[in-house]
């Protein structure tokens, strides 16, 4: 996923910037041995990859949580309201988060350890993660029994059907579009042309494409192998909806839900009350708990308050938590360093990995050498400070984050580990060497806080080098619009990506897929390596998960050393507080924040 | 005063009906693509098109703004979420939510927190002007003066995070700033309520403080006035009777512009205390590039302001029969 809402929130830190201008005063830079330690972690974690579980793993009810028990109301304290309750149009992570309690899915995330960093793909609704007897391009699934939508309707193969339609009618537009675009077997948004109107007119997907024999199985046909489908299956995007209750486009504010809990109230940007749904069984459930009565959401809490709030520890905020603030930048120090405050954190990375791009499709910019030169010069220091320091940002050596499996940790080909304050001598030799000292770069920046801090240092490390550096500003709200114009003005401009599940398959076609370059795309500095192009297509065709990954890291290590097309910058991370009376606080990699299944009060 | 109450009501509608197109023209003039922000991460111009054609934006913008006026005044069952009736704004592109409902959703918090501060600013402001200018040139008069100017150059972005910090997180005398309906809990409404209501008014109180004292004075020296007193009329009657009701003026006048644009939204006081009301709608709808949402409220806003005017006006005629509105 892109950086979901990111003008918005780019443009709500500037109201902000009280408490981010602090950020320059925090803990800043990068410190070599914390990436060293942080390194041995990750490397550690990628060696457990996920499986796909059978139907032993996929059987409920979850494990228990140690020392958990029911009862007490949480508070929940959210920057941004739901825009969206129809799985259909969910896509940015505070949704994602919502539903884990209200959504489920054929598929989930089972954590396999407390840490919630271990996971496997498991059946939710359905027996097992699924199975395919060719390779990746039939896949049959069947559902479990005694699954219910919260009004007591038995879910079957028919609220499948209506769930996998729906998602080809126009008013859905906002939610992934992978499973469309396997059974359509197009890319882009010509999927549609297979069901344009959904199935509201009498028309259905034909028995090539989706079949549901009876009341309890589901089969997809693709014709091309799509070894991934569990993954995809396990998105917020691809939870069930009820064929019976199936409003259309009011189904976004009347979900019939099929999670542990069910909305009693939402007032769309003030409040939203969540309450046990007596129609989940923990029984068919091998991921999910329902320890807490009532959940209460409060929006329009910045990070700021909501710190204060939970640090505060009073009142309804013993029990506070919050799904996607994280401790805001200006206290994020403060609270680290007090072992008190600590103990009622959770840290762990986000989606996201930075980029610098350079702009390929700029004259200037198609000698290597030159894009070299800037991946030595380019300082990763003042970006980590920007964000609050070595707790926010850790320096990136691919573009593949620690979660994404494929992720080499010894992978740094620029240095950036050892030495993030960036190489300029180096650079200057190979700037040299092309004949190009003192050329222009323009440089298009957020002006945003963060924004203009990294930028005007990272200007200066570039100068340093020999570049002569024109530094562009460009309003936050309309940033990504900008720059993903193909006839843009910027030589090089800051981007972040996140991987939809752990497969840098969501990673690296939608970023550096030379057929996808068009305006308003993904494909920032415009690469078109046929070499690139020919190894995703060989990449998506792998079936096994771990053969995946290892074409998939050599894909990114080409494009990062050989291509060098971008440089990466840094894996985004976040630290999270909740009150003392929060129990079964763990943050979860694949959810990137607190697993909210897992919660109770003290 | 019924033919100057149509006449101004009919300006203010001209004043309305201009402001929704220069509204609607500036948000097509920014360089921004409100269909982009729903496109997803896999945008492409297929998915685009189908965005603004689902939003009607695919129009001529003269024919949006056609229905828009359309819409307005007859109401719509167009809209794929369901009927919208006058005045409809249509649905929020980003919440799918009504306008209209929403602005009357929100509206309870605003004015709740523009009355209790008003009340609050008032109070404070007018009675120590008053006082100051009754004790013109003690220690009084100079405490009030200085204190005002110091709190006149406060800012609620200052002030609201430090009366959160040292009054709720720190000693926990009040509860946290929400709102809660009047109502179901008159209790809870006015402890929520407290601290952004006193940080309010420390801001507003200020200026009222120093426009009652200097309008008191002015008034104390008026010829009317001192041939009261020389009649030998109470200095307290006089002082009230003759001259508060002078110097009503310019303090309505004012008054009745901050009644108008605190109902419109108090932006910065409802983002500081997180309440959920028109001036955080306001924010949303900018930064969401929400064109229904945002005309909505432009013209609630631009409708408190322009009617709380037009009172104050119609309130000259009733403070100094001198006024005449014909």
């Amino acid at each position: 996923m892109s950086r979901g809402g990111r003008h918005v929130y780019a443009a709500l830190s500037v109201l902000a910037a009280g408490a981010l201008v602090l950020t320059g005063c925090s803990k800043g830079g990068s410190d070599a041995s914390d990436n060293n330690k942080q390194d041995k972690e990750n490397a550690a974690r990628q060696q457990k990859s996920i499986k796909f579980g059978d139907a032993a793993d996929s059987t409920g009810p979850a494990a228990a949580v140690a020392g958990a028990k029911s009862g007490g109301t949480m508070e929940v304290l959210q920057r941004d309201s739901f825009a969206h309750l129809d799985p259909g149009q969910i896509y940015v992570s505070d949704e994602m988060a919502l539903s884990q309690l209200i959504h489920r899915g054929l598929t989930g995330y089972k954590a396999t350890t407390t840490d919630g960093k271990s996971h496997e793909v498991v059946g939710d609704l359905a027996t097992d993660s699924g199975t395919t007897t060719d390779g990746g391009k039939t896949w049959k699934y069947t559902l479990k029994d005694g699954i219910k939508f919260q009004d007591g309707t038995p879910i079957t193969s028919t609220d499948i059907r209506q769930t996998v339609e729906r998602l080809f009618a126009p008013f859905i537009n906002q939610g992934p579009s992978y499973l469309q675009q396997w059974l359509a077997d197009s890319a882009g948004a010509d999927y549609r042309k297979l069901l344009p109107d959904g199935p509201y007119k009498g028309k259905h997907l034909p028995s090539s494409v989706l079949e549901t024999p009876d009341s309890k199985t589901i089969i997809f046909h693709f014709k091309t192998p799509h070894s991934d489908l569990p993954y995809a299956l396990a998105m917020a995007g691809y939870s069930i909806v009820s064929a019976k209750g199936d409003t259309q486009a009011k189904y976004d504010k009347t979900p019939v839900v099929t999670g542990p809990y069910k909305i009693q109230s939402f007032k769309s940007g003030k409040s939203m009350v969540l309450v046990k749904n007596t129609n989940w069984d923990p029984k068919t459930d091998p991921i999910r708990h329902q320890y807490v009565d009532q959940f209460n959401f409060t929006f329009n809490q910045q990070f700021e308050t909501s710190t204060k709030a939970l640090l505060a520890d009073s009142g309804a905020d013993q029990a506070g938590v919050s799904f996607s603030n994280q401790v805001d930048a200006g206290n994020l120090s403060s609270v680290l360093k007090d072992p008190k405050m600590k103990s009622r954190t959770i840290s762990g990375y986000q989606p996201y990995v930075g980029q610098m791009n350079i702009n390929m499709s700029h004259a200037s910019m198609k000698d290597k050498t030159v894009r070299e030169a800037i991946a030595y010069a380019l300082p990763i220091t003042p970006f980590v400070r920007a964000f609050g320091g070595t707790d926010a940002m850790e320096v990136a050596g691919g573009t593949l984050s620690p979660t994404v499996s494929g992720y080499n940790a010894a992978f740094d080909p620029w240095g950036k580990k050892t030495k993030p304050a960036g190489d300029p001598e180096k650079a200057k030799a190979l700037l040299k060497k092309a004949g190009k000292l003192n050329m222009k770069l323009t440089f298009g920046y957020t002006n945003t806080p963060e924004g203009q801090q990294y930028s005007t240092a990272m200007a200066a490390g570039l100068k340093k080098a020999g570049f002569n550096v024109q530094r562009q500003e460009i309003p936050a709200e309309t940033y990504y619009d900008q720059i993903s114009k193909l006839d843009n003005n910027y030589d090089i401009f800051h981007t972040a990506w996140g991987a939809d599940w752990p497969s840098a398959s969501t990673v690296i076609p939608p970023l550096y897929d030379g057929r996808g370059i068009a305006d308003g795309a993904q494909n920032y500095p415009q690469v078109n390596d046929p070499k690139v192009n020919a190894d995703i297509d060989a990449a998506n065709k792998i079936t096994d998960p771990v053969k995946a990954a290892a074409a998939w890291e050599k894909i990114d290590e080409y494009l990062v050393k050989d291509v060098v097309a971008f440089v990466p910058t840094a894996y985004y991370k976040q630290t999270q507080i909740a009150g003392s009376k929060v129990g079964g606080l763990v943050y979860d990699d694949v959810i990137g924040g607190v697993d909210p299944r897992r919660l109770f009060v003290k | 005063m019924l033919r100057f109450l149509v006449r101004r009501t009919l300006g203010a509608v001209v004043i309305l009906f201009l402001l929704s197109i220069v509204t609607f023209l500036l948000f097509f003039g920014m360089p921004r693509d409100p269909g982009l922000l729903m496109c997803g991460k896999t945008c492409n111009p297929t998915s685009l098109a189908n965005i603004h054609h689902v939003l009607g934006l695919d129009k001529p913008i003269s024919t949006q703004y056609g229905i828009f006026l359309k819409n307005l005044v007859m109401g719509s069952n167009g809209f794929a979420q369901g009927p919208c009736p006058a005045p409809c704004f249509g649905y929020s592109y980003h919440t799918n939510d009504q306008v209209w409902a929403t602005l009357i959703d929100r509206l309870p918090t605003t004015i709740s927190l523009t009355l209790g501060g008003a009340f609050f600013f008032l109070l404070i402001g007018l009675g120590t002007g008053l006082l100051a200018a009754w004790k013109r040139g003690t220690i009084i008069d100079k405490t009030a003066t200085a204190g005002a100017m110091v709190l006149s150059s406060m800012q609620i972005y200052f002030l609201g995070p430090l009366a959160l910090a040292l009054l709720v997180y720190q000693t926990h005398i009040f509860d946290k700033p929400a709102y809660n309906n009047f109502t179901a809990n008159p209790v809870s409404w006015f402890t929520g309520l407290i601290i952004p209501w006193v940080v309010l008014s420390t801001i507003f109180a200020a200026q009222y403080t120093r426009m009652a004292r200097s309008a008191m004075i002015e008034q104390l020296q008026e010829e009317h006035v001192r041939t009261a007193k020389a009649k030998g009329m109470s200095r307290r009657y006089v002082f009230f009777r003759y001259a508060w009701r002078g110097s009503l003026i310019p303090i309505v006048t004012i008054f009745g512009i901050d009644l108008g644009a605190l109902l419109g939204g108090a932006i910065i006081t409802e983002y500081t205390f997180s309440l959920p009301g028109l001036g955080n709608l306001a924010v949303q709808a900018v930064f969401f590039s929400d064109l229904p949402l945002l005309l909505g409220v432009m013209i609630f806003s631009a409708t408190m302001i322009l009617l709380f005017n037009i009172i104050v006006d119609a309130c000259y005629a009733f403070i100094d029969p001198r006024v005449r509105l014909a």
